[in-house]
């Protein structure tokens, strides 16, 4: 590609805003123009003169779940920003979490037979279903809302080096909190913590971000959120 | 208030709102949400076909809004243009990533043909007035190209099968009708 052609410049930007510039030299183009100024330019020039043809357009008014569920991705997406310059201080503070958690879950460990012979009711409280695909999962939770139960319902196979991980999100600009990973197939059950415990009482929404295998590594979100479902109080 | 003052009005109030944005107040990308989603909405069904499909590319727009509003210089352009091609730059690579099939009626409930598919050029302000009248300039070919690589999100591949014209025929269209539209909206 000759980089001091105006002519070719302005071909190339003319048939990106057009979007006839496509696969690998659609993405050398966009390399370019976030790279030099010039190019940049006159991408907004063509974008001024062709846009307003997109804007003629009879309007499509979008369904009426369409902005929660964008006003969740964002407060996910700004709790994941939050957290990733935080994370070295926090890691002291973490591994004392960490202690604490799994002290819990030994404590939880020990109290296996009792639980077992206490048969709790679950009740579906979230169902997590894309626009377009057939993944579904059913959230279950028990009236006491401690143990949390994930179905899945249909065919959910994250790719390979990732996990679907659930989110509780509360309301206002709460942090979400993870509810653990979810299963590719079949179930899976656990116990909530305290923390999860709080977090799922005050949350009106759950999400499911894809993570890397075995989960988050920084307790927020750091993939992309791929769903968002409302929570059904019993 | 005539159309160009409305369109005038709102750019002034997308400006105000991106920035906004840029300062991490929600309730401003709620408010260029209700401004601007449908007509966001209408383009990306009409290049992905499946309202599920530009809804959830609609939801990643907004996402993107909101976390690249810092970036929007209003010295450089029009504020309603930055939000728009950020909607149309992420429908071409949802074509990319998704198996989308192009010949397939997009869900919209009164499909237009493409001569007929841009209804309102006035409210879109003085720049869409002024692009009507150099499109109008354009051969019928020329048009129809266009139309149906910016609207319908057609490769030069598709159009070609589309109109059964060779693929040569239909670069040449495309580049010289979007040379005569440069050429005539700088006069």
């Amino acid at each position: 590609m000759k980089h001091d052609q105006p002519q070719l410049i302005d071909a190339l930007a003319s048939e990106y805003v057009l979007g006839t510039l496509r696969g690998a030299a659609r993405r050398r183009f966009e390399r370019w123009q976030r790279e030099e100024w010039h190019v940049a330019s006159r991408v907004r020039a063509w974008e001024a003169r062709l846009i307003p043809l997109a804007l003629g357009l009879p309007p499509i008014a979008p369904s009426q779940e369409l902005w929660p569920s964008i006003e969740a991705r964002i407060r996910v997406a700004d709790a994941s920003r939050a957290a990733t310059p935080q994370r070295r201080v926090a890691r002291p503070g973490l591994r004392a979490l960490a202690a604490v958690l799994v002290l819990c879950a030994l404590f939880a460990g020990g109290f296996v037979a009792w639980r077992m012979t206490e048969s709790l009711r679950l009740q579906t409280v979230a169902t997590i279903k894309g626009a377009q695909g057939p993944l579904v999962w059913s959230i279950q939770l028990d009236s006491r809302g401690e143990r949390l139960r994930a179905v899945a319902l249909a065919g959910a196979a994250a790719q390979p080096g990732h996990s679907f991980e659930l989110w509780a999100l509360p309301p206002g600009k709460g942090a979400p909190v993870s509810l653990g990973l979810l299963p590719d197939a079949g179930q899976l059950e656990r116990t909530l913590s305290i923390a999860q415990r709080t977090a799922l009482s005050s949350a009106t929404q759950v999400a499911v971000s894809l993570e890397p295998t075995g989960g988050s590594p920084t307790g927020a979100p750091t993939g992309p959120v791929l769903f968002v479902a409302a929570l059904k109080r019993a | 208030m005539s159309n160009t003052d409305a369109a005038n009005s709102m750019e002034d109030e997308l400006v105000q709102l991106v920035h906004a944005c840029a300062a991490r107040n929600r309730q401003a990308l709620r408010k260029i949400y209700d401004l601007m989603a449908a007509q966001m909405l209408a383009s990306l069904i009409r290049i992905l076909k499946r309202r599920a499909l530009a809804e959830e590319a609609l939801q990643d727009v907004f996402v993107s809004i909101w976390q690249r509003a810092a970036q929007f210089e209003s010295a450089r352009g029009s504020a309603r243009i930055w939000l728009m091609a950020i909607a149309r730059h992420r429908a071409i690579d949802v074509l990319r990533s998704e198996r989308v099939d192009l010949y397939r009626e997009a869900d919209v409930e009164q499909m237009p043909e493409p001569a007929e598919g841009i209804s309102d050029w006035s409210s879109a302000g003085r720049s869409a007035a002024a692009l009507a009248r150099c499109f109008q300039e354009l051969t019928g070919e020329q048009r129809r190209v266009i139309e149906l690589a910016f609207v319908n999100g057609y490769s030069h591949a598709d159009i070609a099968r589309v109109t059964g014209e060779p693929l040569g025929t239909i670069k040449s269209w495309i580049r010289r009708g979007l040379a005569s539209l440069r050429a005539c909206l700088e006069k």
